[in-house]
Order: C-alpha cells, then structure tokens, then sequence
C-alpha cells in the first residue's frame, strides 16, 4: 500500500514543478475576475443613474404601472376612462364607449399609448417630468405620482349620434363651439375597442386584427384624415377674395352665363358646372354663387384673387401646418407646392380648380369645421380644445378660450355667413343642401360633392352652424366615397345641429 | 490543542473517531453565520415592510437557515470526528455562497419553480435548501470517507467514456429546454449531465495529463521557429476542440463549451507549462468562435446581443438590458435583500433569473459593495483550490485538484461576465448561487473531492514507476483483486 518514494521525490521526477504553472493560472483568473469588478463598477456607478431612471427602466414602468391612472370625463362628468384592476392587482385601462376611442386613445401596456392618452400622459399618470432632479428624490416616497382627472369638452351623446351617423361608413365629424373653440364631437369611422386593447388579456389578439383590418380603424380621421374637400373650398377661397378686396358681394363675371353651357376655358381646360338649368343665363352674384356653388364663379374669383391672396388666406386659418390642438393633426393643403406661379400653384387651370376644392386639395375635417368656425364667430378663430379642466390633487385648473387669428373683417364675414345661409335656405340652395336646415333655427352651410376621378362615388361634405345671427354651433361632415354633399353629409350635418340645439345648448 | 480536544471528547473514541480540532472552520463557520442571520433578518424585516407590517428584525424564514447552518457544522462536526485534515477555508467560503444563494432564492417569488417530490410540492426556496443540504451532504461524505485515488487515477477512460456516454444519452433522451437540449429527465427530476461531465473530463485529463507529462514537456514538433508539443499528444487539443464545438452545433449548449475547452487550455498549461499549447489553443478557439459565428444562428445572435443589446432592448436584448439595469439600480450599496427587482406584471424584471442571472440580481440589492464579495468569496475558493494543488502529492492530484478549481472558477466567471456584458451571455449557472440540482450536487463534488485531496492523511500517491498503462490484463488482474477483497 505505501509504495517506494516520498512525495517529494516525485515531483521531482517528474520535472519542473506544476507549482509555477499553478500560480500563473490563478493570476490570470485574479485578472480575469479584477476585470468583472471593473465591470461591475461600470454599470453600477457610471452607468447607475441614467439606466436606473430611464423611462425603460422596470422599477420606474413599474411603479408608473401600480399607480391607476387619472380618469377622462365628458362635458357633463360621464366617465368616460376609468381603471380595472388585474390579477396581479395592477390596474388597465377600461372605456366607456368605442365612438371616444379615436379621440382618447388607449394605454395599453404592450402597445403603448395614442390620443389624449399620449397627449396627456404626464398629467394623466401624475409624472412629474419638469423637474428630473425631484423625481429621483421622490424614487422611494410612497405616493410619489398623482394622477389628475381631466374633464373633456366632448359630448358622448353628439359623439354617439355622429357615429351612429356615419353608420358603416369610413368618415368624420368635427362639432365646435365657434365663440370658444371647444371641441363637442370629434368623431371618426370606423372605431375600435379600446378597452379590448388596454385590456392586457386581450390586447394581442386586438392589436393583430385592428393592425391587419384594411378599413384602418386605428387612424383618428377628423384630425389626421386628408379629404379633397370638393365645394366645401369655396368658403376658404372666398374669405381669400374678401380679405384680398378682390370681390364683393355685387361682383358677377359676364363670362360666366355663357360659360355655363360649354364650360369655362381656362388654358385649355374647361370648368363645368351643373345648375345652367335653375340659374339660366343671369350672371350671378356672389351669395347667389354660393347658393348654387358655381365652380366657374369661383374659378374666376380665383383667378382673380391670386394664388399668393389665397395662400395667405388659407395659412392664417391654419393650412401647412399642424393645428394647435390637443391632439396631432395633419396639416392641410391647397397644392402639392412647387409650382411657379405664387402660392406654388403649378399653373392657372390647378389654381382655378383649387379655388372650388378639386386639384390637389386636401383638409382634414378639423380644418374645415375651423373654416365654418371662422366665419360664424365673425372673422375671429378661436383656438380649437377638447379639454376643458383637470382635477387633481393640487386643485382644478381651467382651459379659458383662447383667439388664434382674426381672418376676416366683421363686414366681409356676415356677407359669406348670409351666403351661407342661402345656400341651406335659399329657393335653390334648399335643392343642394338638402336636410342641412335645422328646423325652427337659422342654419347656414355649404355642401362638397369632391370627385376623386375613377369610377368611385365622391366624398360627401358639409361644413356648416347656426343660428346664422349668434352660431353656438359649427360643423364640419365628411363621408368619404359617401356620394353628393347633399345626399349624405348635409342631412347628418343638420341632425346631428339638431340635436346639439335638442340637448346640449339648454344646459 | 488535538491532545486536550482528544481528551476533552473521551466517551466518544472508538475506532473510526480521531477526533481533531478545526479551530479555523470553527470560527470562520461562526462568521458566516452571524453573516447569514443578519442577512436573512434584513431580508425579513424588508419583506414585512413591503406587506405593509412594521419592519421587525426577525429572520425571513428561521426553520430553513437553521437547516442550512445545522447542515454545515454537521459537516465539519464529521470531519472533525473522523480527524480529517482536509483545508478549513473551503467549506466556510463555499457554505457562504451557498447561503447567499439560498436567501436569494427565498426572496424570489416562490411559484417559479415547484416540483412534486414523494407527494409534497416544493417550491424554489425548498428545492434549493433540499439541493443544498444534498450538496452539503456530498461535501461531508466524499471529505470524510474518500482515503485513496485510485478509482480516479485508475479508470480514466472510463470516465472519459462515461461522460461522452452522458454526452450521447442527453442528445438522444434529453428534453428540449429554451431551445437548448441539456436536460435528462429521471422520474421527477430533471437533470443537466453536463453539469456532471465537467467533473469527468477534469478526472480523465487530470489521469492523461499527468502520465503524458514528461513527453508533452520534453518533446516538440518543430514547425518553422515555432516549437509545438509533440504532434501525437496534440490530438486530444483537437479532439477537445472538436467535442466543445460539436457541443454548440448539436446541444447549442455555448457556455459548457466555453467552459470545457477553457478548462482544457489551462489544465494542458498547468500540466506542460507550453505557452505555444495556449496560443495554439486561442487560434483553434478563435477559428472555431469565427466558424460557429458564421454558421450557426444562435451563436451568431447572442454575439449580435452582446455587441449591442441596446438595438433591440424589448427583443432580443431583453435579458441583457434588463441584467444591466438591475446592476444599475443597485449602484454601490445595493437595494438591500428584497427591495430590489421590481415586478412587472406579476414576474421578474429579468427572465431565467433564478439560473442564469443570480449574479445580477445580487448586483441590484447587494449593490457593488456586495458584488465585490461575492468575486472576493470566488477569488478565495479558487485560491484555496490553487494552493490545494500546488502543495499536491504528485502530478494527478495536482491536476486534479487545480482542474476543480478552474472549473469552478472559470464557470462563475463565464456567467458573471455574461451578467455584465464583458462577454456574450451563456446560460450555464453560477456555482454554489444559482438554483438547480444538478450545479450544485456536481459544485458539491467538486469541493468534496477538493477536500478529500486536501487531506495530509490520505493514501499517498503510488510510485512514479508504477504509472503504467492500463492494459486490459492489468484491469483484469485489479479487478480480480478488487473482486478477491
């Protein structure tokens, strides 16, 4: 069993020791781990504070997460977002009503936010972002968030109506309060579930099919939907003429009776129009124009007016731009741009055909209803809103109404607004705007019927408000491949005033 | 001071008991202790205040740390019974992480893991004090009753043949887990050989190293000016290589091979002391990384993450990041144990925690402070280990010995840089810390066996000229032996 040699011995037999070999290995392993507390050091000193208060960052996701989010309310206090709690006792978010969802959003926790759910998320989750170095300090107090309620302008009941109006139809509807810019319907179809997408065991399944459904429900139309608007552009383009001093309301163009049978020739293009048969061969004023919607009237006033005129015009009520609003919007045009003449027209035929909504023209249905705003609140643009309070635990702070622009004289204003008048009362204008009237109140208004060239129906317009005298109410209605601005959007646009004047302008 | 503990303990000498002090496990087991209670208090004291209680000083869970303690001087009471002169810091150092695991375990949400066993459910932090009083278990045994190496010595081809046995049985019985075929499952339990495996192939290098020394030492291969070992003993290099890549290809098992082939390398410099072996060892990793990057797609996306896991944070990066804002919140002092690792939606900010990013976890509510004793406690097993081998009887059990060391060191070093983003992530497991039955039985091996070596009492090595080969009539002729005993 205890053989021969002494250990000793057999190391040495064996030649140079393993003991240097040995050591060297345990060096280079020091080495290696001296590297992983460099390491170490790296991510937990360097790099500790910006990693640790990203937004990314678990423990900031996840006490955002276990505080409930402020509620959203309607004009009248109906809740319209409120907080369910989860099995982990985490809450989600749950809807009132899908016709709200192109306007609120969701908060969803695998798909992120939209609407006034991403506009307002700082407020909404009680975030204080303004001050990063408080935040830290506040990481481990208790109630560090604090959410705020906020009170929306929105009525569910135009919401709904307007909805239900659109039917199956992809379309919106813009209803503001022209004296202060709130906003009081902002409808777009078709809609979505949102609670079906805040709801964490459903949001997948909702989220795939609202991102595979061809008819886009996820895209809010009355703010970030582009239409050609067709007639409805005559207002813009007579504001332009007004301010520019281009027309009155007693200009006519001796041309045009004539122009009517065979069309307008501009640089070898011909304007045509459709009601030769009422009017004969009188050579119209403006409110009679209107009352009919000539598109050779209003070519030539284009035409006339000029492409920088009505340019200038169509910016001052908010065009090129995003609207200042509480939501995205996208920015309407009258021209693709780039043209040499002014205003980037490319030539007088894509002027002329601007000036009556057709070309390249394209508006969100926010824009027009700003444009129907603009002239009942005589010239004087207000500032659209859909917020009107928010309520947290610092006390109610109150949106007042602000003026964005004055774009019309008082004057030049009540001219369009009793052409507007004409055109839903008028002898004629009833045949055009059929439905618009509201019954026992004076309404005005303007149909679109915008071709879109193929073979589809035209979008179907109707901005419009009332009473004529003092407007409560401004409207924008688009359908889109919904058909005459008369048979379509006129009838819901008068409904929908209705039922404003019904419900809401008696409280 | 053995004499007045001899005489102190009279009633109990019989034949098998030389009871001998061990004054400085004693004390260093106490240190732990008082360690591990102030841990678990603190532990407890954050859990009731997070439930809304008012924070009390108690320990989080008593009957399971008083298991794991009673458990550890069980197994120095058995070596100090048996008078076995095994090394004193090992078990202390190793008993620490052990015990920092087993609170870590105990603050995770329980339902991680749950497992029938004999009719009982066992959740994560039962398992893993059952694991660890099966490991300590181990540690005691092979301490206490290995007195000879020659079943290792002897048989190392069988070892050898018993780990790719283990190797082939996995790929052809195992279970598919995240992708990865690692698992062997027996009855209830599932388990990873090639936690085993690690073990064998240090035991077979440690038999071929230590008999082919002289020649690997004294004979080259001159190419050009370079001057190799002989050509013929290169052919284990290769076929080492060959196995760790056949293991990324086939078992997609990326950390055992990193783990294996880094052994292997310093093992062969240990034994040869060639500074060629090892670079001729980097160029054949480093075609083989290049290969196995272009080839095959899951190396190519964990080396992808590693390089930049910030391009894709809430996909593939996921784990990563995540690992990385966990060390972040911890900064330097930590969350403390159980203020840390939020939950988001009801699970772990970090995926494969309780396995694969231990470490990480630690970093968050240990902070740096902690994370450098946790390398400080590895650094000491390893060194432990080193000496271990250095002051070894002869060649074998100086390669063995330094072979369990690395293996343990070079594992825990491998996961933690993958933790920290120093290299690509691997899944294999952080010695002694992780959760699994199979790290920390093998882990348990390993130190037993580093133990046993250890001993100045055990069967000293036998002479150099009796290192023969074994020829099948020698096998007969010991096995007749074994058999006639």
């Amino acid at each position: 069993m205890i053989g021969g040699r002494p250990p000793q011995a057999v190391r040495r037999a064996a030649g140079r020791t393993v003991g240097r070999n040995v050591s060297r290995v345990g060096i280079t392993l020091a080495l290696a781990f001296a590297a992983l507390a460099g390491g170490a050091g790296y991510w937990q000193v360097v790099r500790s504070t910006d990693l640790s208060t990203s937004p990314d960052d678990p423990a900031v996701i996840s006490a955002v997460r276990h505080v409930p989010r402020g509620r959203i309310l309607d004009r009248r206090g109906t809740v319209l977002a409120s907080n369910k709690l989860d099995a982990n006792k985490e809450p989600y978010r749950s809807y009132r009503d899908p016709v709200m969802s192109p306007v609120i959003g969701y908060a969803s926790r695998q798909y992120g936010m939209a609407g006034l759910e991403l506009a307002y998320d700082a407020q909404l989750a009680g975030l204080r972002r303004s001050d990063p170095v408080a935040d830290m300090l506040t990481k481990f107090q208790a109630k560090r968030y604090a959410p705020q309620d906020i009170t929306l302008s929105l009525s569910l009941q135009l919401q709904r109506a307007a909805v239900r109006g659109l039917g199956r139809d992809q379309g919106a509807v813009v209803m503001l309060d022209p004296r202060t810019g709130e906003v009081l319907a902002l409808a777009s179809t078709p809609t979505f579930n949102a609670s079906a997408l805040a709801n964490p065991t459903t949001a997948a399944a909702t989220w795939k099919a609202l991102n595979d459904d061809k008819s886009d429900p996820l895209l809010p139309r009355a703010t970030l939907g582009r239409y050609v608007p067709g007639s409805v552009m005559k207002i813009v383009t007579a504001i332009a003429a007004f301010r520019s001093g281009s027309i009155t309301k007693d200009t006519t163009y001796e041309q045009q009776p004539a122009a009517e049978k065979t069309g307008l020739l501009v640089s070898g293009y011909r304007v045509r129009d459709g009601h030769h048969l009422f009017t004969g061969d009188k050579a119209l004023d403006f409110i009679e124009a209107t009352e009919v919607s000539c598109n050779i009237y209003f070519a030539l006033t284009g035409l006339r007016t000029g492409g920088a005129e009505i340019d200038a015009a169509a910016r001052k009520l908010g065009f090129y731009a995003p609207i200042p609003f509480d939501l995205p919007t996208a920015p309407s045009q009258l021209t693709n741009g780039g043209g040499p003449l002014p205003g980037g027209f490319l030539d007088r035929v894509e002027l002329a055909n601007a000036a009556y909504g057709q070309a390249e023209t394209n508006v969100t249905p926010l824009q027009m209803a700003l444009v129907a705003a603009a002239v009942a609140n005589d010239g004087v643009l207000m500032k659209p809103h859909l917020v009107r309070s928010l309520h947290g635990a610092d006390g109610t702070q109150t949106v007042a109404p602000e003026t964005w622009a004055t774009v019309l004289p008082f004057n030049d204003a009540a001219v369009i607004k009793s052409a507007m008048q004409r055109a839903v009362e008028g002898q004629y204008g009833r045949l055009f705007t059929t439905g618009a009237k509201v019954p026992g109140i004076s309404t005005a208004g303007k149909t679109g019927t915008a071709q879109l060239g193929g073979s589809g129906e035209p979008n179907s317009w109707f901005i419009g408000f009332a009473p004529v005298e003092q407007p409560r109410i401004a409207i924008a209605v688009v359908v889109a491949h919904g058909g005459g601005g008369g048979a379509r959007a006129a009838p819901l646009g008068g409904d929908l005033m209705k039922l404003f004047f019904d419900t809401e302008a008696n409280r | 001071m053995s004499a007045a503990r001899q005489m102190a303990l009279p009633a109990l000498r019989w034949r098998a008991l030389r009871p001998r002090a061990r004054w400085r496990e004693s004390v260093l087991l106490g240190l732990l202790a008082v360690t591990l209670v102030v841990g678990s208090a603190s532990l407890g004291a954050t859990e009731r205040a997070l439930a809304g209680h008012p924070p009390t000083f108690a320990a989080a869970d008593p009957r399971a740390l008083s298991l794991y303690l009673g458990m550890l001087f069980a197994v120095h009471l058995a070596q100090v019974l048996a008078g076995r002169r095994t090394d004193q810091v090992l078990l202390p150092a190793v008993g620490m992480l052990g015990g920092i695991g087993l609170l870590l375990m105990q603050r995770l949400p329980q339902d991680l893991v749950s497992q029938q066993i004999f009719g009982r459910t066992l959740v994560l932090g039962q398992l893993q004090l059952a694991w660890l009083v099966l490991a300590l278990a181990v540690i005691g045994g092979l301490a206490v009753a290995v007195r000879s190496d020659r079943w290792l010595r002897l048989y190392k081809y069988t070892w050898a043949a018993a780990g790719i046995a283990l190797l082939l049985l996995t790929l052809i019985l195992g279970v598919d887990v995240n992708g990865a075929r690692l698992s062997l499952r027996l009855g209830p339990l599932t388990g990873q050989p090639s936690e085993l495996l690690k073990v064998m192939l240090v035991i077979f290098l440690a038999g071929y190293l230590s008999e082919n020394r002289q020649l690997l030492v004294e004979q080259d291969t001159r190419l050009g000016p370079i001057r190799l070992p002989p050509l013929p003993y290169l052919a284990p290099m290769v076929a080492m290589w060959a196995t760790a890549l056949g293991i990324v290809v086939i078992e997609r098992d990326l950390g055992a091979a990193l783990l294996f082939f880094a052994v292997f390398l310093l093992l062969l410099y240990v034994a040869t002391g060639r500074t060629s072996a090892i670079v001729l060892g980097l160029i054949l990793f480093a075609v083989g990384a290049v290969l196995a990057y272009q080839l095959v797609g899951h190396v190519r996306t964990r080396v992808d993450i590693w390089l930049d896991p910030f391009a894709d944070p809430g996909g593939a990066g996921y784990q990563v990041v995540q690992a990385l804002h966990a060390f972040a919140r911890g900064g330097i002092v930590g969350t403390g144990l159980g203020g840390g690792l939020p939950m988001v939606g009801g699970r772990l900010p970090i995926p494969e925690l309780h396995t694969d990013f231990p470490f990480a976890a630690l970093g968050e509510e240990l902070g740096l402070a902690g994370i450098l004793a946790i390398l400080g406690v590895y650094l000491v097993v390893i060194e432990r280990g080193l000496r271990i081998a250095a002051a070894a009887a002869d060649d074998f059990r100086a390669i063995l010995a330094a072979g369990l060391s690395l293996v343990v060191g070079v594992q825990a070093f491998i996961i933690a840089a993958g933790n920290l983003k120093l290299i690509p992530l691997t899944g294999i497991t952080l010695p002694f810390i992780s959760y699994g039955g199979s790290s920390l039985l093998t882990n348990a091996v390993v130190v037993g066996l580093l133990l046993a070596i250890s001993d100045k009492g055990v069967e000293p090595p036998p002479p150099p000229g009796s290192r023969r080969r074994l020829s099948p009539r020698r096998l007969t002729g010991l096995l007749q032996r074994g058999a006639g005993q």
